[in-house]
């Protein structure tokens, strides 16, 4: 996360639903790996309960974020005092341009300099809408197992597609959905630890400003 | 069952009484989603398709263990359901009769008459070897004998009984030698996918099924006979040409040790003091949650017991391809196939949740090892070589393009 950060980096609303995210993360992967292993016993009613209550919490919070970012001004270069609608933070903008192979090879020690970027690096808003999209995707499969959603149509077919291709000869697919449910979970941990180091790998100040709204000294 | 003797007096010298009777018909009502006010109509159709005819069945078999044969023999004594099935009159029945010239005579009589009838199929149809995995005394095989009854104008319908006959069941289980598959892909692969396939999956299929197909075919019968009944019902068929009623549940659904499940109260080890609670056995490897099947509400046996109230666990023994799927079957179902995207690759499977939980550990150490690197090149903290000042006059050319200070 390169380049001295401002306020005007970020915006409360946003600090607040980064923290319902973590916390929807932390609390779907535990109560979901209990769901799958269950090695101790007294909590599968209180697991399935968590689960269901922060998946929903989770959709509702992402896509509040995705809309707030067509209404919410933040700058556009980190530390930088112009500030633009935050949606145009998220996609390329003109001093991404040639930058993702620079980058690329910056991080593979090829590149001594950190190539000029916008606020968000390429890499960086690719790994975003990737994670966007994985969150969907682990929640369509969530669906997709789900009693009362598992019969409607947009769910049977995944069920009925899953099953064919990963169902070793075609049925109902849905313990193949089960395995690709668990399957994007670790994906998206997977995403987490490179975006938690990246983040921090210069520094606290980007912790300090998303978790706390606090600048750096 | 003959024409001079009424439907009533023929359960009577069975030893079933008409209450028995009326009381199988309120709980298939119930298997078939239907009210209790539907128990009249139900035993006035039963009684009078009795009465009025038999309609003609095969009970064909492919690759097989016979033990859907036996499910449906198992009865030790004459019940409501053997009866009901006594509305087919098997005039070739593979297994359970004599083999020999009369066998061969009853079938083609069969299918050569001029009478509408159906086929019972039982076990995987055998390709391999070009249908020579499984050849009759007469040296013709059992892919020759389908032939000869799927051309008969007068098959209404195929009730596929059992996993193997659905799907192949284990006997088309990885390697799968003698090429078993189920019938209705089979059919469709040869383009004799004209007449309308009823899967009963499960290994074995119960009788109650069977028992609960016939009746439905009863039901729906325009004419009242089984054999516009039985297309009728193959009308109204899920996804996977299995009867809704039967199969819109999973085990778990509507398991009675579900409530332990809920509880967080399970079973890690056989013979501990959980399993005499007959507390859930999920932990076990049971496959009860992806399995749609009626059993904790049929049981077996004439209703006595079943998989998971006998101390065991569900085998999915109702799902596609249920022995590679499943196996092992005291084991978590851990795998998910690969064959259909990469043929001939990871045969066994892959293991998304091993493959997952080594990948996200190879990167977190590749991410340990990359900050080490980040450290010794000086890119981190203070020493970081990051254009700041470059990005900042990039920032104040824009704001001064928007018009700002």
């Amino acid at each position: 996360m390169p380049g001295k950060l401002t306020k005007r980096s970020t915006h409360p609303f946003f600090v607040f639903t980064h923290w319902v995210n973590a916390m929807a993360m932390l609390f779907l992967t535990i109560s979901g790996l209990y769901i799958a292993f269950p090695i101790i016993n007294g909590f599968m009613g209180v697991a399935r309960g968590t689960h269901f209550f922060w998946m929903f919490v989770l959709l509702i919070n992402i896509i509040a974020r995705i809309v707030s970012m067509f209404f919410i001004k933040c700058a556009c270069e980190q530390g930088g005092e112009c500030v633009e609608y935050d949606y145009k933070n998220w996609f390329p903008q003109k001093t991404n341009r040639h930058q993702m192979w620079p980058m690329i090879k910056y991080y593979l020690f090829f590149k001594k300099d950190y190539p000029i970027t916008a606020k968000y690096a390429g890499l960086q808003k690719l790994a975003y809408w990737l994670s966007i999209i994985l969150t969907f995707a682990i929640a369509y499969t969530g669906f997709a197992l789900w009693g009362p959603t598992q019969d409607w149509i947009i769910f049977r077919i995944g069920n009925e597609i899953v099953g064919s291709l990963f169902g070793f000869g075609g049925g109902d697919g849905l313990m193949a959905m089960r395995l690709i449910h668990h399957w994007l979970m670790w994906f998206i941990l997977i995403f987490t630890c490179i975006h938690g180091y990246l983040a921090n790998i210069y520094g606290p100040s980007a912790s300090r400003l998303i978790f706390l709204y606090k600048d750096k000294k | 069952m003959g024409s001079e003797m009424t439907f009533y007096e023929n359960l009577s010298q069975r030893g079933v009484s008409r209450r028995d009777f009326l009381k199988f018909c309120g709980s298939t009502a119930a298997v078939l989603g239907l009210s209790s006010t539907f128990v009249p109509t139900l035993a006035s159709k039963i009684a009078g398709a009795a009465e009025s005819g038999l309609t003609p069945a095969i009970w064909a078999t492919g690759g097989k263990c016979t033990g859907c044969l036996e499910s449906t023999l198992q009865a030790t004594y004459p019940n409501v359901a053997d009866i009901v099935l006594d509305l087919l009159t098997l005039n070739y029945s593979a297994a359970s009769m004599a083999t020999g010239k009369y066998a061969g005579e009853a079938k083609k009589g069969v299918y050569e008459g001029d009478r509408p009838f159906i086929m019972i199929y039982e076990g995987a149809i055998m390709t391999g070897l070009g249908g020579n995995t499984l050849v009759n005394a007469d040296k013709t095989t059992s892919l020759d004998d389908l032939e000869h009854v799927m051309h008969s104008p007068n098959l209404k319908a195929i009730i596929a009984m059992g996993q193997c006959a659905v799907d192949g069941g284990w006997t088309r289980a990885f390697p799968n030698p003698a090429g078993g598959m189920g019938i209705k892909y089979y059919l469709e692969q040869e383009g004799l996918d004209h007449v309308p396939v009823v899967n009963l999956p499960g290994c074995p299929a119960s009788p109650e099924e069977l028992t609960a197909v016939v009746v439905q075919a009863l039901l729906l019968g325009s004419d009242g006979t089984l054999e516009t009944g039985i297309q009728a019902v193959a009308a109204d068929l899920d996804r996977l040409n299995r009867p809704k009623y039967l199969y819109n549940a999973t085990i778990h659904d509507s398991c009675p040790r579900r409530g332990h499940f809920e509880n967080g109260e399970f079973v890690h080890r056989y013979g501990s003091d959980a399993e005499k609670k007959n507390w859930c056995v999920y932990p076990m490897g049971c496959k009860g949650p992806q399995t749609y099947r009626r059993c904790p509400m049929m049981r077996w046996n004439d209703a006595q017991s079943w998989c998971v109230e006998s101390g065991g666990i569900c085998i999915g023994c109702a799902t596609w391809n249920w022995v590679d799927n499943n196996a092992p079957f005291k084991g978590r179902h851990r795998r998910v196939g690969a064959n259909n995207i990469l043929p001939g690759v990871w045969k066994g499977g892959i293991n998304p949740i091993g493959t997952a939980a080594a990948l996200t550990g190879v990167v977190a150490a590749a991410l340990v090892a990359h900050g080490f690197g980040m450290k010794a090149a000086g890119r981190c903290g203070k020493n970081a070589t990051l254009k700041t000042e470059e990005m900042k006059e990039y920032d104040r050319k824009r704001l001064k393009k928007q018009g700002g200070a």
